[in-house]
């Protein structure tokens, strides 16, 4: 099925069309993050924009405002949305299974559960430090479903199970704690509302080495999920290891929706969604499923974020439901145009 | 071993398997009730319960029995078998374990209609669940007609209306005062406080008016499982199939939710936890819909069993059904058969 399709004279006409795509969805990203700066609760006019990164002025409100605000909350959304839908891709193509998410390895289960336990037990309330009890549990939750899932020798089934039921346990356990104690829900609720509110540069700046290894981890199993594809038998036959193949698209989701959660909370819709988008422009080669991921899921969080700080929703809508309100449309108009893109 | 029993107009076949699995579980289904029965903030001794089941007893007693574990008991079975059903079907016919009707939106619909329900009305949350479910089931099948119904873009417009629809209960939630969200965020997690016989009504009499459909279905169902051309070429036709089954499983899962509340991970689990019990590579409604009703049931009388604060039922859907399902899994796994 998959050799036929890239002979097909519609998949050569896609491959010509596709850098066009990729260079459109491009610039309206960038024009999508200057809108990103120039709007909010208090507009700021282009020249300011433009002064505040040429001549910073640390006495002037509107450099303040775009330098410590909009500036890190645009690059969060940037990082925030472009990890999450890639890795939406690749547990996508790993598990085979359309309707796999990120949060299916139990990387937001784990996280979740860690704040909450971190609250609970040691009474921790500052945010700052709940970005690194958040990796712990979202890598801890991983490797258990990992092992739990065959350790990249069993089925697809079998990890989808695994990761779902922990991932529910976890979830489960992480909500009963927060019913049980008035004091860690007041703490866990800023924290898992908080999307892209307050992300400061340092945080920023400790997370990226993350966003990086994940990038780089993603971007060598887009070509291992490419010989995958053909099927597991022809796979190996290619000289492909199929155990280590699978582990290393695992370790670039965990690091980049490791980083993602410890940064913004845990994000339901974008990584579920975003790769069937992307798939409409890339066909089923992963690589460019890879990148068109990143791209789309960037736009659709800053595109969110814009929207979300409108004054409409009280200047203050979360990035992640917006995102879902936004997409959902997006997706059914897509598939009722374009047809669905099997995986 | 099986045995098979054959009729003029029927001919079925029970594994030795099936039948002790099932027995098992039917009383452990009874047990349960009883237990569930008994124990709570007033507690009967072994044979009160009977009597007052019978008639004697005080007034007080017969109101807390009848009037409120009773109820609840009922309309826990008969949303778990709701939610059990409804999800070990749509996972047989999309192929897909992920495709439970909580995921693919037919839950978010019905949350949400309850929640316009109580902004508009203050009340009516049943019917507004009813309604809000049935529409969105309309949309998404409508949507996603094309020739036919394709499994695949069932489930992704589904996906795409489901979360768009969660999206705005969240806007909902957060543009509503304080108290109103109480009341709704319990449509948002699924609980079955003071439930009452006419939620017990409701969600039995649609289960028996389902059960004939459900029974016949079952059959083509299972063969559901190959792929298209196979099962059209055992000459079942696909389309009308489809738009059955999901007419179906989105009337069962519009029941549970009108009745318990969106309750988590129940559909998801139930159908993969009987099958595990059950291996024969048939999708195991039945089973499916014991586990269900025995899932919910152990989660109610667990949220009832906590002292001092309401936790709804939805919290332990998951925590109960969470280390069974991984338990079943490893039991599996150890044998080679995942």
């Amino acid at each position: 099925m998959t050799i036929l399709e890239t002979t097909s004279p519609r998949s050569e006409r896609r491959a010509s069309t596709r850098q066009i795509w990729l260079l459109t969805v491009l610039l309206s990203l960038l024009l999508l993050s200057a809108l990103s700066l120039r709007f909010g609760l208090r507009p700021i006019s282009w020249d300011n924009i433009w002064e505040s990164f040429v001549a910073y002025d640390a006495t002037r409100a509107d450099h303040l405002v775009i330098q410590g605000m909009r500036l890190p909350r645009l690059l969060a959304a940037w990082l925030a949305g472009a990890a999450l839908a890639a890795s939406g891709a690749l547990i996508q193509s790993l598990t085979r299974n359309p309707l796999a998410d990120p949060g299916l390895l139990g990387i937001n289960g784990g996280a979740s559960l860690g704040v909450i336990l971190c609250i609970f037990l040691l009474g921790i309330s500052d945010p700052a430090s709940f970005v690194w009890v958040a990796m712990g549990g979202g890598l801890a939750s991983t490797v258990l479903v990992f092992f739990l899932g065959g350790a990249g020798r069993g089925t697809p089934l079998r990890l989808i199970l695994a990761g779902a039921a922990l991932s529910a346990l976890f979830l489960a356990l992480g909500r009963s704690l927060l019913l049980i104690s008035q004091r860690s829900l007041d703490v866990y609720r800023f924290w898992v509302l908080g999307g892209l509110d307050g992300i400061e540069m340092p945080t920023l700046a400790a997370l990226l080495p993350f966003f990086a290894l994940g990038a780089a981890f993603a971007a060598v199993s887009s070509f291992n999920l490419n010989a995958m594809m053909l099927g597991e038998d022809t796979a190996r036959s290619l000289g492909l290891r199929v155990g280590l193949a699978r582990g290393l698209a695992v370790c670039a989701i965990v690091c980049l929706c490791g980083a993602t959660v410890s940064m913004a909370g845990p994000i339901a819709f974008v990584g579920l969604i975003v790769p069937h988008m992307a798939r409409h422009f890339s066909g089923a080669d992963m690589r460019w499923c890879l990148l068109f991921s990143a791209f789309l899921g960037a736009g659709l969080m800053i595109l969110a974020d814009l929207i979300g700080r409108l004054p409409v929703f009280g200047g203050n809508m979360q990035a992640g439901v917006m995102a879902a309100l936004l997409g959902g449309p997006a997706l059914v108009w897509l598939i009722r145009r374009n047809g669905s893109t099997a995986l | 071993m099986s045995w098979s029993l054959r009729l003029p107009f029927l001919s079925l076949s029970f594994s030795a398997r099936a039948v002790a699995v099932g027995s098992c579980l039917l009383l452990l289904v009874t047990v349960g009730s009883v237990l569930a029965l008994r124990l709570g903030s007033y507690p009967f001794t072994e044979t009160s319960w009977l009597s007052v089941l019978l008639g004697a007893g005080s007034e007080i007693e017969r109101m807390i029995l009848m009037d409120h574990r009773l109820p609840r008991i009922l309309t826990a079975l008969g949303a778990g078998a709701c939610f059990g059903l409804s999800g070990a079907m749509f996972q047989t016919m999309m192929r897909n374990p992920l495709a439970s009707p909580d995921v693919i939106g037919f839950n978010a619909g019905a949350s949400c209609g309850a929640l316009i329900a109580i902004i508009l009305t203050g009340g009516n949350v049943l019917l507004g669940a009813l309604i809000g479910a049935l529409l969105t089931a309309i949309l998404v099948v409508s949507l996603a007609w094309k020739e036919g119904l394709p499994p695949q873009r069932l489930v992704l417009i589904g996906l795409g209306i489901g979360f768009a629809l969660a999206a705005l209960s969240d806007l909902l939630l957060s543009r509503t005062d304080a108290r109103t969200a109480a009341d709704m965020a319990e449509w948002l997690i699924g609980t079955l406080n003071a439930r009452d016989w006419q939620d017990v009504w409701l969600v039995w009499s649609g289960l028996l008016l389902l059960a004939p459909a459900l029974f016949w279905i079952h059959f083509p169902l299972a063969r559901l499982g190959l792929s298209d051309d196979l099962t059209s070429s055992l000459g079942l036709r696909l389309s009308p199939l489809r738009l059955g089954l999901t007419g179906l499983g989105i009337l069962l899962a519009a029941l549970a939710v009108c009745t318990a509340g969106p309750l988590p991970f129940v559909a998801f689990a139930a159908g993969p936890i009987a099958r595990a019990l059950v291996p024969n590579g048939k999708p195991a409604l039945l089973g499916a819909a014991v586990i269900g009703a025995l899932l919910v049931l152990a989660a109610d009388t667990a949220s009832r069993m906590v002292p001092s604060i309401q936790l709804p039922a939805g919290v332990f859907t998951a925590l109960i059904g969470g280390p069974v399902m991984i338990w079943l899994l490893m039991v599996q796994f150890r044998k080679g058969k995942l």
